[in-house]
Order: C-alpha cells, then structure tokens, then sequence
C-alpha cells in the first residue's frame, strides 16, 4: 500500500488509528504487528508468508544467539541468520541477474526463474541481519515474538526504510510513549513529507517520463532530465522517509533521520553523510568498520571502500547499472581522499559544482536502462552523438516545469528551514508560523488528496530496491 | 504552543476521519458527466481475488473513483497545478483565449504511413476500375489555431499533409485549411461547429464538381453543451449551445443506420439529451449510414471515410448527392464494410482530422 494513496489516507490510516490508540498498552505492538501484515498482504498478499518465515528464523537465532553467547555457537546461529536472511535475499532479488550473467560469460541458456521481487524485502532483511548482529554483540535478545514481529514489520518504515536499527528501537518497542508533541509534529512531518512526494517527486517524475519518450532531445534536454530526475529521487525518498518518520511519532517511535540537504554537500564523502543515512550508516557499522574501516593499510582501506560501495550499488538493485552507480562512488570518494580533497576544499563554489555534477551524473546511470543508455545520455550531456543544443520540446518543458524545478531546488537546502527558524526568533513572528502550522497542514491534505484523486502517476522509487 | 499543537492534530483528524466517513458513507455515482465514462465498482471480495491482489487493486480504482466530492477536488488539483505551479497545462488539456484543447504531438510518421497504406488498399481493392473520383482533405484540429500562439507543443500541419498527399497520389488533396478559424470550433469540445462549416461543405463539395449551395434554418438545443474536454480540464468554463442546421431537402432525407439495421434521422433528438449530445449528429458513432435524399437532382453518389467530424458535415453535402454513404473504419473492418459499398462512378472522400490521422492505430 502506499502512503501517498487513497486507500491508505482515507482507509487505513483512521482504522489504524483508531485501533491503536483504543488497545491496551500490551496490545498495542499486537495491532502494529497486524495492521503491517495488512499493509504489506495489500500490495504483497504471498509474499507475507516470506516475511513471517524470515522473522521466525530471525526470533529463533536471536534467541540461540543470546543463549550460547561467548560460545560457538553463538557464532555460528549468527551466521545461520545472516546467511539465511542473505539466501533469500539473493533469491528473490538477484538469482535471475545471476543467472543472466553466467549465461551470458559460458553462451549457456539456463532458464530464467522470473521471480517478482518482494517489495521492501532488501529492507527488512536488513533490519532482521541489524537484530541479529546486535544480538551477538551484546543487545538483549527479544523475548516477545510480537515485539520483534511488530519490529520489523512496523508499517511506517516497513517498505522504504529508513531502515531502524535493533539497538535504536528495542527500548521504545516496550517503554515508547505517546504525546501531543509527538504526535502533532508527527502530523506535520508526516503531511510535509506527502507533500515532497505528491507535488515535487512525482510532478518531477512526469517530466522524466516526458523526457525518456521524447525525439526531441537536445543537450539542454539532457541537462533538464538530470536535474529533475535527481530532485525526483531526493524528493520521493526524503519524502517516504518524512512520512515514516512522521507515522513514527505518531505512534511513539523516534525513527532516525534518513536526509540532511544532501545536495549543499562539498564532496561525494559528504554527501553520503547526507543521503540515505540509514543506509550509509548500515554499511559503515555492519560491514566496513568489521572489515577493518580506515584503520589499516592503504590498499585494504580502498579495497574496503570498493566492496562498500559495490554492495551499496548492488543493494539497490540486481544490474550493472547500479553496481557501476555504486563503483562511481567508490572511485569519487577513493580519489577525494587520495588529491581531491585539497583542491576542494580552497573553493567553497567549486565543490558545490563538483558535488552537484557527480550527483547529476550519478544518478543519470542509476536510472538508465542499461549501461549502454547510461553512456549515451552521459555523453549526449557533455556534447557527444551529434545532439542539438536545444529543443523545442526542451523549451515547453522548461517553462511548463520551471516553477516546480525552483521549488524544488530551493526545498533541497536548509533555506526554508533556516527562514522559518529566523521568523520564529521573534514573538511576532513565531505567533505567525504557529498559526501558520495547522492551516499550511489542512490545506496541504486538501491539495494533496486533489492531486491523488485526479492523478494517476503515483509510484514509489524506493520499493523496487 | 500547546495550542498549536492541539489545532494541528485536530485539523488533522477532522481531515482524514470526515473524508474517511464520507467515503464509506455518502452514496456513489456509476458515472462521471464530466468525465464520460463510468466509474469503477466495488471489486468482487474474494478468497481468490484476495490472494491474486485483484481486490486490492479494484478497491484502489474504486476508492479513487468514488471519492466525495470528486470533480471538486479534481478542479482544485487543476487550479494549483496551473495558477500555482505555472504548469502549461493539465494533463495535456491547456486553455487559450477560452478554448480548451488537448496538446497532440508529436507528429507519428508511423501513423500516418499506416493509414495512407489503409487508404492506399481500399483505392487498390475496392476503386481501381470503378471510375471512381478520390479525394483527400485534412481537418485541422484546435490545436493548429491555438498551440503555437499560446507557446504549445504542436505537430507540424504542413509535413503531415505533405507526407499523406505523398504516399497517396490517387487520391486529389482538397485544402480546407485556410477557410477555417478557431472561432468554427466549440470552445470545450474537439469537433467543429455545424453552422460555421457551411462554406467548408461548399468547397468540397465544389471540388468534387458538386452544387451543395442552399440555405438552413438553425436550430439550437435547450440543453447546454459541455464539450470532451470540459472535464478533463477540470476547471469551471461556460457551457455553449449546439446548433443544427435544417432545410426541406435535410428534412426529406432517409437515414439509414446499417451497423444497427433501422432507420434514424439526421438529426437524433433523443441524443440532444444523453451524455454526448454533439452525437446528435446522425446519431454519433455508426460505422455505416446512408442518406438518401429523395429530392436530388442528380444520380451522383458520395462515399465518405470518416470520423466523428464527417457526422456534422456530411448532412451539408446531401444537397448535391442522390445517396452518401458514411463509412468508419474505426468500428468495422474496412474489407467487411466495403463490400457493402457501391464505388461505381462515384466520388469518395476520405475525410480526416489531423488527430484521427495521427493515432491511425483506431483503423480496423
């Protein structure tokens, strides 16, 4: 189900809500843990099965793992849970690309399996390998299969992330509490992050189409698709991210923050500090710190950050276009930490370029078909393949999406943010964004519900991963 | 602040439990008048249904569809896509001097070649040797007028005449371009209006070596007319009026319905008031009429390939003929339909509008 629907505003969310805060206190994680299997079975009505297998394995091991702790043992249930958890991973997500790729390297024609993926499955895999890694390394394992249940499967962040550790939550699974504070800034979170969603991301998501389907392209054509596609993403997933967040409150978790104003980055290192920090942060804490992090020889840390930086890609999808996305990375930040850095850091103007290129760049591989298109639209971006420098349909779109675009570029930094707090520094102007609040809140709801009921581009990003 | 607080849950609240409650409980429509077309049920609830994802899927369409208060909230969406956002247009659909039009573009090289080869094989099979007389002539839409004044995406007119009058040197390309002007279209439909195509119908007519001059009566319907683009614009315009035009010849005149095999009239009442009533027009979408007219002075016969424009213009041309058959190949296969179709000595005109043209994929 997603958030940005019908069904889930105007359904869902007020039988959620009133279900929730009726139960009893003990029952509450009962009703987070059925309404999620509902969430899920919506738009996955099989694969709920998959999902209760792995969190029963993921209940099981976490209970051997804390039983035979200091021992083997421990070990090794730790490893039957990473490798289980993997295995289906693997299968469900990438055997087909295996098998395309083996088939293509030996000229054989082993059948393809046309598995459909499981939506949010790289996520609570996740999730359920950070239960069992902490588990191992100390955190107390989960008694209540409902509270490890509700866990994993919480509706808010269950197909998008941001992707909550163990160690963050277990405390709030038992001891959460429920405020107007929390839920009314929950509230707001969470409209503010429909609103990047159903107006920017999506808006934007339809000049990319535009754009794909075009013969009229041009290199400023080009250019146009590069901003607005990598806004589209920026805005889509901080968007999900706000809207989990936001649910979140209101139901007395405090996710992380998944989003940072990447784009005001000065390096590529910087900006993954600031994109996807749940993700990043996974990779950091589960795989290069155990790989020995920075903190060994110069080969070994740049191995460290290729193999980092190959799975980033790879956990985003099962082609090569996201292996060689992530590559990307790998080579920008091996290079700032090997010269670039010096040169970055004497001008402030050309980091920032630098920064918003490599992203633009990036994210035009990220969303190509195959490498071939990737290479072809790169190209035509600086000049190549004898591509016009404008078009007339580059002209329409910019005009028909330029107020959008500024919109949205100017949302991508802390301006707002900034703004909204310098008003507030004062009684006058406080009083204003306090009332402000709740009419900005009921009338974005109000627009946003128009959007979705005559619009019918709508999709989330982030599910396909 | 704690006030705040208390007003923003609340407002909240209000929001998503009154909208929930008036979708569960306030009644649904099965159609949409502004949106012709009708809307989604209720999916069927079943075990089946359930594990397939068919329900769900049928609920979403169901919920969206039937969501209260629905072309209010689809006109809100419009006013901030186009008055806040500065969008050109909504859903393709943009406003210009007050008409509404839909963009087409761009122009479908693929397209045009599949109906010329269409045309093509009808000459071909069904006129060569018949001493027949072919001719061609182009409808330009609302967008020819509107698109490149209001700084919209818009096809190149002259490359898809050229590319058409290229591929089908049989037949004679008759211009009607320049006797026609935005104001001989409605301003919330697609179609041109009857009155304003009088001298189109003369000047066709005339190409052919036809006299259609003569004088009508006009007519207006009582009920206002809200034209196709009405509701996918979303936007409140002001309804027009259709007229039709009458005369003793027009009055004379038998229709016959031959998809449906009975007689109807030039003009169908009962149409006046349904969901089109631009389908007043013989009746709208037939694939195959006859209008004999009893009072001609000549033998001659017209056999006419067209779409929806042909229903208003057709009448026009009864004058001049003994018999006009209409064909639309959109509803029937063109070889079963022209068996059906004496071409013997007569003129044939395909008669096309430039968005038929340019989405051919609609030929049977």
């Amino acid at each position: 189900m997603l958030f940005s629907s019908i069904t889930f505003l105007y359904y869902f969310l007020p039988c959620v809500l009133i279900l929730y805060f009726i139960a009893p206190r003990k029952l509450k994680n009962s009703v987070l843990f059925a309404v999620s299997l509902v969430f899920y079975a919506w738009g996955e009505p099989v694969y709920v099965l998959l999902m209760a297998v792995s969190i029963a394995m993921g209940y099981i091991c976490g209970l051997a793992v804390e039983r035979f702790r200091g021992k083997t043992l421990s070990k090794v249930f730790l490893a039957i849970s990473v490798a289980i958890s993997l295995g289906f991973l693997g299968y469900f997500k990438y055997a087909d690309f295996f098998i395309e790729n083996f088939n293509a390297a030996t000229g054989l024609s082993v059948k393809l399996l046309n598995i459909a993926l499981p939506i949010g499955i790289s996520f609570y895999t996740f999730q359920l390998i950070s239960y069992s890694i902490d588990v191992y390394r100390g955190e107390k394992a989960q008694k209540n299969p409902i509270n490890l249940a509700a866990y994993v499967t919480m509706f808010p962040q269950l197909i998008a992330g941001p992707i909550v550790r163990y160690a963050d939550i277990a405390r709030m699974l038992t001891e959460r509490k429920h405020t107007l504070d929390a839920f009314s800034s929950g509230v707001t979170r969470f409209v503010f992050g429909l609103g990047k969603k159903i107006l920017i991301a999506n808006t934007l998501g339809e000049l990319c189409d535009v754009f794909k389907a075009s013969d009229d392209k041009s290199v400023l054509f080009y250019w146009l698709y590069a901003v607005a596609y990598a806004l589209h993403v920026y805005f889509d997933f901080s968007g999900y991210s706000d809207m989990a967040i936001g649910l979140g409150r209101m139901f007395g978790f405090d996710f992380m923050e998944n989003f940072n104003y990447p784009f005001i980055s000065s390096n590529a290192a910087e900006f993954w500090r600031r994109w996807h920090i749940s993700l990043g942060s996974w990779f950091r804490d589960y795989v290069y710190i155990p790989m020995g992090g920075n903190k060994v020889s110069k080969p070994r840390w740049f191995f460290n950050i290729l193999t980092v930086w190959f799975l980033t890609g790879f956990w985003h999808g099962a082609a090569w276009t996201f292996i060689v996305w992530g590559l990307f990375f790998a080579a920008l930040l091996t290079l700032e930490k090997l010269c670039l850095n010096k040169i970055l850091k004497k001008s402030k103007l050309v980091s920032h370029i630098y920064v918003i290129i490599a992203v633009l760049v990036s994210f035009v591989i990220f969303n190509a078909a195959s490498l071939g298109e990737a290479g072809e639209y790169i190209g035509a971006m600086f000049g190549a393949g004898k591509v016009p420098a404008v078009s007339q349909e580059f002209f329409y779109y910019f005009k028909s999406y330029a107020l959008t675009l500024a919109i949205a570029i100017v949302g991508a930094t802390p301006l707002v943010k900034q703004a909204v707090l310098k008003i507030k520094e004062n009684k006058t102007g406080n009083l204003v964004v306090s009332i402000a609040q709740p009419i900005a809140v009921a009338a974005l709801l109000v627009v946003m519900t128009a959007y979705l009921v005559d619009g019918s581009f709508n999709p989330f990003l982030y599910f396909r991963f | 602040m704690k006030t705040v607080k208390i007003i923003t849950a609340s407002v909240f609240a209000v929001v998503i439990f009154g909208l929930s409650a008036l979708c569960i409980f306030l009644p649904k429509n099965d159609y949409s008048d502004s949106e012709r077309r009708y809307l989604k049920a209720f999916p069927e609830l079943s075990l089946e249904t359930l594990i397939s994802g068919r329900f769900m899927s049928g609920f979403e369409d169901y919920a969206l569809d039937n969501f209260p208060f629905r072309d209010t909230f689809r006109s809100i969406k419009a006013a901030v896509s186009l008055k806040v956002f500065g969008r050109l247009d909504n859903n393709d659909i943009y406003e210009h001097n007050g008409y509404i039009t839909e963009t087409e573009y761009p122009l479908d090289e693929k397209s045009i070649d599949r109906a010329a080869k269409i045309f093509k094989k009808i000459n071909d099979d069904y006129l060569t040797g018949k001493n027949a007389n072919v001719y061609f002539s182009l409808i330009p839409d609302k967008n020819y007028f509107l698109a490149k004044e209001s700084g919209h995406l818009s096809i190149d007119y002259e490359k898809m005449v050229s590319s058409i009058k290229s591929k089908t040197d049989f037949m004679t390309y008759v211009d009607i371009f320049p006797l026609l002007s935005i104001e001989d279209y409605y301003k919330t439909d697609t179609h041109w209006k009857q009155e304003s195509i009088v001298d189109v119908a003369e000047y066709i007519a005339k190409a052919m070596g036809a006299d259609v001059k003569t004088e009508y009566k006009q007519n207006q319907l009582a009920k206002p007319f809200y034209g196709v683009y009405y509701g996918q614009y979303a936007l409140p315009l002001e309804a027009e009026k259709i007229t039709y035009l009458t005369n003793e010849t027009l009055e004379n005149c038998v229709v016959y319905d031959g998809e449906n095999r009975k007689n109807i009239s030039v003009y169908d009442m009962e149409k006046a008031n349904g969901k089109d009533p631009y389908e007043i027009y013989l009746s709208g979408p037939i694939s195959y009429i006859t209008i004999e007219n009893p009072d001609a002075e000549t033998d001659k016969e017209l056999v006419i390939f067209r779409d929806s424009f042909g229903s208003s213009i057709a009448p026009l041309m009864a004058e001049g003929y003994s018999k006009i058959t209409l064909v639309d190949i959109r509803y029937v296969f063109t070889d079963i339909v022209c068996k059906m179709v004496d071409f013997e000595n007569a003129d044939v005109l395909f008669l096309y509008s430039a968005i038929v043209l340019n989405n051919s994929d609609t030929f049977k």
